[in-house]
Formats: structure tokens, C-alpha cells, sequence
């Protein structure tokens, strides 16, 4: 049906003369096999002919006809439409097409850009093939891939500090100091509504501040159902647990082993209120250290070869970075007991902070389980310490106390807790030392989901 | 005979912005006789909040599940599903390394079969873990997923670019994977879902068919694939697009390689709209017994009047009618037309169409200023206003108010594409009974048969010299509008479509024997429970009826086939 198709057959030289005994194959239509090994020096003198072409091409076709082939001087004479034509018309094509042969992963990829370009079977037939597909394949076979050169993604910006997260950060601290400065100026009824509404303005500046920036879960927008998008009802519910302990705590189970119970309040009255301080304050430390951290292992990440290279990289990145949480967190209890008044309680409150950090990094990440498990636990330990020591004296329950006297007697109150928090961050610390080092738990933001 | 057909789709039908809805509207609403399940996998989130069109009653059922979100069902595997996981995805990315086999078919093909049994063990594994313990969504995402990976990667043999792997690429191609194989967590496989359909179709290959193979493993289901473009080309191409590294293209371009040449292995029949798409399906390994040629349907009724009175034309004038963009290549249009006017300078080219986009609208913009550089405004004679014999016009302008009119001005249509698929508007202007001259490219030497003239593309003096051809021999022009009109109505109307496929129903449901046993109350098989009429159209069995698995004892299945009675198809002959 296509009567003028002829037309624009450009025929192939009638009997080119070869450039080389390897060349002539070419020439004479052997590129329809798949023979793909060539030899070197066929390469060598494709390419050289791919440079001349180069030029060729950008030049005056004049300029074709001096270049040094007997095979080009050939093409010029044959039909009109083949005056661009060379001996080795895919060479032409490949140069045309040469993105596409870079990237191109498998020859499949090949025939499916020349078939957007307009390239058909009849096209290719031109070449001497039987279809685009034998025709991707002889492209694919022939370009030279250096898989050495091949452009690396540039490593993801690490995302910057920004300004909102970094001020919610602060907001629980600023928050705290203004309620503690508050009950420490203020008596009786007005004393407990500043510290009601002190109790409330803290934890909703926490929650701001865990919603946002680092420490929050959507900072490592995630595999849809991998991560759970907000913090369990448990985990939050035990940490309110473990802060109001150390808010009374200690006082309590004084009370609770030695005194009756109309000293309660005063034990409310004596709030211990520099660990609180104190970990409020540390939000911002938290949050850089959680930004530190998964800025660096996104790095190691784009940098390691292997997992287990990159497991290797992050484990003392972990490390490093828990260590410098404590003793920023230390530095803040000193100074928070020195300021208040207080006798610094560094045992508890440093132990509480590990604890409280590590289960929200876990949490960030997406490793919702482990918390939640451990925080329940530290609570219940500190729970069954404070109602043992008021059970036992009920009569004929004093035995229920031993255990926590012994402990009381030993190391003091604040050993409960210690042991408690203390015990669960250790735990909590192995656990994110698998499962924070792999590279699973760092799957970069933008992927997608 | 009623026949159950469970259409899957993959961001198509049922949804407003779906693709090929139209197809597929047509065909549940031709097929009134058989009963459609719908299975329907959404592709974004926007798409489902846009709702459905308005569905026909022989669709029974419609269930969808998204494919562009995941929740993680919360189990976590003991150890021995672990184990069976590390297997199966072990044995999956294994056969992703080891290269696609469909770039190396014909040189081993006893190699590529290994391969795909491979490849098609291991997705059927995993589905066999995802409906036993649930949880494949958390899992595929696991370090195991990834550390999976990385050992087949490393292991000898694996692809070049797999070897170049590192862990962000590992970490990518594990999403993507996680992704693609989302339709193994759902609950469609199940004897009230998938199970319970006489024959799945897939209205498109790739993610839409992975429903359709595993019901086919589960249930025995047998499996029709039509595809109107070809899944692994767009992957190609989209892939092609985005600057992701060779490793991660390397290895989904394996998994849609293999996944494509699964599903041509375990479909009954597969079809396909024109030979381009054929040629990739049995470059990707499917069956040649096994293909249908299926042309796409298109409604006729609109160029019915215009292709009944041809002498409307005015003789003098070409028309093109597209959307316009460079691969339309509307420049060497122009060129034809400037030696065209050299021996028949009367006539005029009508353009018409709209430009969308940004780079359209600038090649657009570019074509008339060629248009108004070589072709001086001309005028009848002294005192007259003169026009270009070149006119770009939109579809509803004065002069072309719909598109049938739009055709009918014209005594030749043009296309000069230098790329296409599937050219509506030649099938258009055929139905219009008009002689065409086209460029030879995508589908066009199927469509226009021997009904028109074909020049290379790219080749302005030959278009000319068909379209002078064409301009000065009116009778060949009639000769040719009238084959066109006549091919196009046999070959290209909804009615043939539809047609092709109650066919293709029957064919498939005959080739499988329904082996379903019927148990009675106390879950004894019953005898004589399905007879040959349950497949009469029209309901008359009871419900309640509970059906396993297929494949029962040897005398159930014996039974003689339901005798084949031919739903009438609406307007058959369709050829008026």
C-alpha cells in the first residue's frame, strides 16, 4: 500500500570497501546477529569512526566526503536520500540516541526510546534488522557502558534546622521555669492553680514539641504501614506516669514507709521539681540530638557500600550520640538542683531522661512495640514499689515492704526509680542498638510510599 | 450462557478519572447477558475521592482496594513464617538479579523458563504467606526484604548494575517492590471473591493482571489479559524519565519484565489492540496461539451522516485534525503542503486542534508563523480581502463545529505524524468516508489496510506527491473514502469490540470446566447440583448454595458441559 515508501529507502552501498577485515561484517549485515563480541580493535576503530562521525555530522556534508573511509566516499553516491548515510548507519543512530544507550539497563529500555522516537520495524529494517528489538539489541550490545563513571545520586540534602521545631523545642523548658519561678512565689490556692495550669501548659508545649522536628514520626515520612503516624496511647500514658513520679515519687513512698498519711500533703507541698526542670529543658537537647543523629546515618547511609557497613558506621553514631544526650542531660540537673536549691538528683532523672529519649528515637523510627512494653514496665515497677510500701501497713502486710525497704534502706528513694528507669533503658538501648542500626529504619523521605 | 466475569482494573474503571473506562463501560453495558464482578485497584487518592460513573445493573459487586497506600495489619511472624518469607523474596530478588529473561529469550529458552517458574514460584509463595499469616506489608519492608536483596545482588551471576547496588538503591527498590506487590495482602482470593468468578479479566497487563494470576493459583480461575498499551513500555518509559540509578532501574525493569512474561505464561488468552502491542507481548514470552487482535471500538454513529453523503466535500481541501504537538510534525505538514501548492494551487489545509501545554502552545505558535512565512495571504481578486490558505481552527469554531463537520470539510485528511499509537483521527475520518494520506508509523498501515496512501514519515515531498496523487484523480478519492468507510465499520466499531469479546468469554469458559462441588447441609457433595441450565441467563438457583474449591472427586467433573447458547449481541452486523 505504500506506494511511495520506496522512496525514502535509502539504499545500503552496493559493495562498500571495509575499513578492516572485522568492519566488513558489519557492512555486509552481520550486525542483525546477536553477535555482540566484537574485538577490541573493532571497537577501537568504531570509535575512532563514531569521532570522526562526530564532527562529520556538525560539519558541511562536504566535509563528509574527506574523511578518510573508502566506505563513506562510497555512501555519497549511492541513492539521494542516503547522502547522510554512512557505512555503519546504527553508529549514526547510537550517536543520536546516546542518553538513551547510557542509561539504558537492559535492551528493552532501548527499543521502547527509539519506538517514542518514531522508530518502527520498517525503520529498522533500515539497519538491517528484523525489528526495533534486534535493533535495541545491537545498540545495547555495542555501547560502551562505564558503569565506573555512571552518575551517583547526589546524597539528600540533609534537611536544615529549622526555626519552628527548634523554638517548640525550647517552649516545654521556658514553660516549666516560668511555673516552677511561679510556685516557688506563689501560697495556698493560687499555688495550686499556677501549678495546675502550669502541669497543663507543659505537657501541651511537649506534645508540640514531639509533633514536630526530629523527634516526631512524621520526620521519617515512611512506608505507610510500617510506621504508625502518632505515638501509641500506651507510651504516652506510662511516660505521664513516669513524670509524675518523679514529680512526688520519692516523697511518697517516704511517707508510705515511715510516716502517716495526713503528711500527704506535705509531700505534695514539697514537690521535687528540678528533675522535671530538668527534663523538660533537655527537649531541646533531645530534639538536636535526634536531628544529629538521623542527619548523620542518612549520610552513612548514601555513603555505605553494603548493610552491614552501614550498621557498622552507625552503631557508635548511636552510641555517641546517647552519651552526649547524658551528659548534656547531667550538666542540666546540676544546674537545675543548684538553682532550685535541691539536691540533685542525678541517678533518677538522668536515667528517666535515657529512658524517655530512647523509647522517642524507637518511636520516631517507627519501633512503636518496644517502648511501649518497657515504659509499662519501669511504671509498674515504680507502681508496685509505691503500693507495696502503703500496703504493708495494712495489718498483717508489713512483709510486703521488705523488698522495698531493703532497697530504701540501702541506696535511699530515689533507688526505685533508678533501678527501674534505669533497668528499662538499658534494655531499651540494646534494642536500638539492633534495630536503630539498620538501615531499614532510615529509609530516606521522598520515596515513594 | 451467563457467564461471572471478574473484571480487574488498575486505576481505571470504575473511577470518574480512570483509564479505559470508557472501553470498559461499554463493554459491561454491551455484554447485558453475562454478570460482572468488578475488582478495581485505585491509583491515587484523588482518584478515589472522585467517586465512580454510574454502573449498569449486570455488575453485581464492586470491590477496590488502594494501591498507593498500605496499612500494616500489625502481625509479626514467628519464626517459621519468617524463614518462609526469607525464602520466597529471597528467591524473588534472586530471579530480579539474575536478569530479566525476556532480553535474552531467543538465545536460551530453556533458561528463561527456569526463570520465570522462578520468578513466578516465588510470587506465588509470597502470596501463599500473605494469605496464611497476613503481615506481607511490614514484612516486605523489614531489613530482611533488604538484606535479601542485597545477597542476591552480591551473588555471582547478578547484573551488572546490580552489582553496583548500594544501600539507598537497595532501600528503593525494596519500597518500590513493597508497592508493586501491595494486591498480594488482599482478600480477593477467597472462594466469595475471586474464587467464585468463571473467568478473571484483566482490563489492562502489569499490576491490574497480579489479582488475575493469583487467582488463578488459588481458585483454578482462568485468566484473559487485554492490553491496549504495553505496561513494561510505559514502565520503560516513565523509568526512563526520572533520574533514579541504573541499579534501581535495572532491577524493576526486571521485576515488570518478569512479572509481564507470568502473567503471558499462566493467561488463558491474551489480546491486544494492534500489532505493536503484540510484538512486545511475544517479545516478552507470550504464546502466539495464545493471542487475539482485538482493534479498539470506537462509536460510528456521530460520522454515520457524513459518511453517507461524501459529496459534501469540498474537493480542494486537506484537512488534519489532532491535538497538536511536535510529534505530530505539523512542520513538515507545512513543507508538503508548499509543493503540494506548486502543482494544485488552489488548495487549501485546514489545521485543526488545540494546542495543551506550554511546549505545544510554542509549537503551536511556531507553526503559524512557518505557515504565514510560506504562504503569502491570497485574495480572489483585486478588491478583495485575502486569507492564508492555511488555517489553524479549534473543534467548535464557526467554521468546524463538531468533528464530524469538521472531516466532512475536507476532500483528503492528512497525518503526518512522526510518532503514534493507536491514530484515533485516521479511524475517524475513515468512518467519515474520506481518502487519507498518512505517515507510516504506529499503527497506521493496520488501520488504513490498502483504503489509503502511506509515505514515510518525516519524507514532505512524498506526502505531497500522494496528496497531489489523491487531488487530481477525484474518482480514486471516491474509490478510497468508500474501502475506508467500509474497513473501519467492519473492523473499528464498538459493536465488533464487544462482539470480539463474547467471544473470546465463551472460548475462554469453554476451554475450563467448571469443577465447583456443590455440599449439601451436613457437607456431603451434591450430585446434580450445578446442572447445564445454572448457566442459562436469568436466576433461578437458590441461594446459599456453599462452593469449594475446584478439582473435586472425578465424577462431578464429568458431567457434560452446559450447551452454549448464544446471548443475541446487540446489533451485530453494525455495519449500516
Amino acid at each position: 500500500m505504500s506506494e511511495l515508501g520506496s522512496l525514502d529507502r535509502p539504499g545500503t552501498p552496493d559493495s562498500p570497501g571495509a575499513w578492516d577485515e572485522n568492519a566488513e561484517d558489519w557492512l555486509m549485515g552481520a550486525v542483525e546477529t546477536e553477535e555482540t563480541e566484537r574485538t577490541e580493535e573493532a571497537e577501537g576503530t568504531a570509535r575512532a569512526a563514531g569521532a570522526a562521525e562526530t564532527t562529520a555530522s556538525a560539519a558541511a556534508s562536504a566535509e563528509v566526503r574527506d574523511t578518510p573511509t573508502r566506505a563513506r566516499s562510497a555512501a555519497p553516491t549511492t541513492t539521494r536520500t542516503a547522502r547522510r548515510g554512512t557505512a555503519d548507519p546504527v553508529k549514526a543512530l547510537m550517536h543520536r540516541h546516546r542518553e538513551l544507550c547510557e542509561r539504558a539497563v537492559d535492551p528493552l529500555e532501548i527499543a521502547a526510546g527509539l519506538e517514542a522516537y518514531g522508530v518502527t520495524d520498517r525503520t529498522a529494517a533500515r539497519f538491517r534488522h528484523r525489528d526495533v528489538f534486534s535493533l535495541a539489541e545491537e545498540m545495547y550490545a555495542r555501547v560502551s557502558r562505564d558503569t565506573e563513571t555512571a552518575p551517583r545520586p547526589a546524597p539528600p540534602t540533609a534537611s536544615g534546622v529549622r526555626a519552628d521545631w527548634v523554638l517548640l523545642s525550647l517552649l516545654p523548658g521556658a514553660l516549666c521555669a516560668a511555673t516552677v519561678t511561679g510556685l516557688n512565689l506563689t501560697q495556698g490556692r493560687v499555688r495550686l492553680a499556677v501549678a495546675t495550669l502550669g502541669a497543663l501548659a507543659v505537657t501541651l508545649a511537649v506534645r508540640a514539641a514531639l509533633g514536630r522536628g526530629p523527634l516526631s514520626p512524621r520526620s521519617h515520612p515512611a512506608p505507610p504501614g510500617s510506621y504508625a503516624s502518632h505515638t501509641p496511647t500506651t507510651t504516652r500514658a506510662w511516660t505521664y506516669w513516669l513524670l509524675a513520679y518523679a514529680l512526688l515519687g520519692d516523697g511518697l513512698l517516704t511517707l508510705g514507709l515511715t510516716g502517716g498519711l495526713d503528711s500527704i500533703t506535705t509531700a505534695a507541698r514539697d514537690l521535687s521539681t528540678a528533675p522535671v526542670l530538668a527534663l523538660t529543658l533537655a527537649c531541646a537537647p533531645a530534639a538536636w540530638c535526634a536531628h544529629l543523629f538521623t542527619g548523620r546515618a542518612r549520610r552513612k547511609l548514601t555513603a555505605s557500600r553494603g548493610l552491614a557497613d552501614f550498621t557498622a558506621a552507625v552503631k557508635p553514631l548511636l552510641l555517641g550520640t546517647f552519651a552526649l544526650f547524658l551528659c548534656t542531660l547531667t550538666a542540666l540537673v546540676a544546674a537545675c538542683g543548684t538553682v532550685l536549691h535541691e539536691p540533685a538528683a542525678y541517678t533518677t532523672t538522668v536515667t528517666l531522661g535515657a529512658l524517655l529519649l530512647l523509647a522517642r528515637l524507637l518511636t520516631a523510627h517507627g519501633f512503636t512495640h518496644a517502648p511501649a512494653v518497657l515504659l509499662g514496665a519501669a511504671a509498674a515497677t515504680e507502681a508496685a514499689a509505691l503500693a507495696t510500701a502503703f500496703a504493708s501497713r495494712l495489718p498483717g502486710c508489713a512483709f510486703l515492704a521488705v523488698p522495698v525497704d531493703t532497697v530504701v534502706a540501702a541506696w535511699g528513694p530515689a533507688a526505685v526509680s533508678a533501678v527501674a528507669c534505669g533497668g528499662a533503658a538499658l534494655l531499651l538501648l540494646l534494642h536500638a542498638t539492633r534495630t536503630l542500626t539498620r538501615a531499614s529504619a532510615h529509609a530516606t523521605p521522598g520515596e515513594p510510599g | 450462557m451467563l457467564v461471572r466475569i471478574g473484571l480487574l482494573t488498575e486505576g481505571g474503571y470504575p473511577y470518574v478519572s480512570g483509564d479505559a473506562r470508557l472501553w470498559c463501560d461499554r463493554l459491561v453495558r454491551g455484554l447485558g447477558g453475562h454478570e460482572f464482578d468488578i475488582y478495581a485497584l485505585s491509583r491515587s487518592e484523588r482518584q478515589e475521592d472522585e467517586g465512580w460513573i454510574e454502573l449498569p445493573p449486570q455488575v453485581s459487586r464492586v470491590r477496590t482496594a488502594p494501591l498507593w497506600t498500605a496499612e500494616d495489619d500489625g502481625v509479626a511472624y514467628g519464626r517459621r513464617a519468617r524463614r518462609r518469607f526469607a525464602e520466597c523474596f529471597g528467591e524473588l530478588a534472586a530471579a530480579l538479579c539474575t536478569g530479566p529473561d525476556t532480553g535474552n529469550a531467543p538465545d536460551g529458552p530453556d533458561a528463561s523458563t527456569t526463570e520465570a517458574d522462578r520468578f513466578g514460584n516465588a510470587l506465588y509463595g509470597l502470596a501463599e504467606l500473605a494469605r496464611d499469616e497476613g503481615g506481607l506489608v511490614g514484612a516486605l519492608r523489614s531489613e530482611a526484604a533488604v538484606s535479601a536483596l542485597e545477597r542476591a545482588c552480591r551473588a555471582p551471576g547478578a547484573l551488572g548494575a546490580a552489582r553496583e547496588a548500594r544501600v539507598p538503591e537497595l532501600l528503593t527498590v525494596a519500597a518500590q517492590l513493597e508497592r508493586a506487590l501491595r494486591p498480594l495482602s488482599l482478600d480477593w482470593y477467597e472462594d466469595d471473591g475471586l474464587g467464585s468468578v468463571d473467568l478473571c479479566h484483566a482490563a489492562a497487563g502489569g499490576p491490574a493482571a497480579l489479582p488475575g494470576l493469583l487467582a488463578r493459583h488459588f481458585s483454578g480461575v482462568p485468566l484473559l489479559v487485554t492490553e491496549y498499551g504495553v505496561p513494561l513500555r510505559a514502565h520503560y518509559l516513565a523509568s526512563g524519565a526520572d533520574d533514579s540509578a541504573p541499579a534501581v532501574r535495572a532491577l524493576l525493569a526486571a521485576f515488570h519484565g518478569g512479572l509481564a512474561s507470568e502473567v503471558y505464561r499462566r493467561a488463558t488468552l491474551v489480546t491486544h489492540g494492534n500489532t505493536h502491542t503484540r510484538r512486545w507481548q511475544e517479545r516478552c514470552g507470550a504464546d502466539r496461539e495464545k493471542l487475539r487482535t482485538v482493534y479498539p471500538g470506537m462509536d460510528a454513529s456521530h460520522f454515520a451522516e457524513v459518511g453517507e453523503s461524501p459529496g459534501t466535500a469540498d474537493p480542494d481541501t486537506l484537512i488534519w485534525v489532532g491535538r497538536i504537538e511536535p510529534a505530530k510534525d505539523l512542520v513538515s505538514l507545512l513543507h508538503a503542503f508548499a509543493e503540494i501548492r506548486k502543482e494544485q494551487p488552489k488548495t487549501r489545509l485546514r489545521v485543526i486542534g488545540a494546542a495543551t501545554g506550554a511546549e505545544s502552545e510554542a509549537y503551536l505558535g511556531h507553526c503559524r508563523a512557518l505557515a504565514a512565512q510560506l504562504f503569502p495571504d491570497e485574495a480572489e481578486g483585486i478588491h478583495a480581502v485575502g486569507d492564508n490558505p492555511v488555517s489553524f481552527e479549534e473543534i467548535g469554531g464557526p467554521d468546524a463545529p463538531t468533528l464530524a463537520e469538521a472531516y466532512a470539510a475536507g476532500g483528503i485528511v492528512v497525518l503526518s505524524s512522526v510518532v503514534e499509537g493507536f491514530p484515533i483521527s485516521l479511524v475517524e475520518a475513515m468512518f467519515c468516508g474520506r481518502a487519507t494520506v498518512s505517515t507510516d508509523v504506529g499503527a497506521v498501515v493496520e488501520i488504513v489496510g490498502g483504503t489509503g496512501l502511506v509515505v514515510p514519515p518525516r519524507n514532505p515531498k512524498a506526502l505531497a506527491e500522494a496528496c497531489v496523487a489523491l487531488l487530481q484523480d477525484p474518482e480514486r478519492r471516491e474509490r478510497l473514502g468508500a474501502a475506508a468507510r467500509a474497513r473501519a465499520l467492519e473492523l473499528f466499531t464498538v459493536e465488533q469490540n464487544i462482539a470480539a469479546f463474547h467471544g473470546i468469554y465463551l472460548e475462554v469458559v469453554s476451554r475450563s470446566p467448571v469443577d465447583k462441588v456443590v455440599l449439601d447441609g451436613t457437607g456431603e457433595p451434591l450430585p446434580f447440583a450445578v446442572p447445564a441450565e445454572a448457566h442459562v441467563a436469568g436466576r433461578w438457583t437458590r441461594g446459599g448454595i456453599g462452593v469449594v474449591a475446584r478439582g473435586g472427586p472425578s465424577w462431578a467433573t464429568g458431567r457434560a458441559s452446559a450447551p452454549v447458547q448464544a446471548t443475541p449481541v446487540p446489533a451485530g452486523e453494525g455495519a449500516r
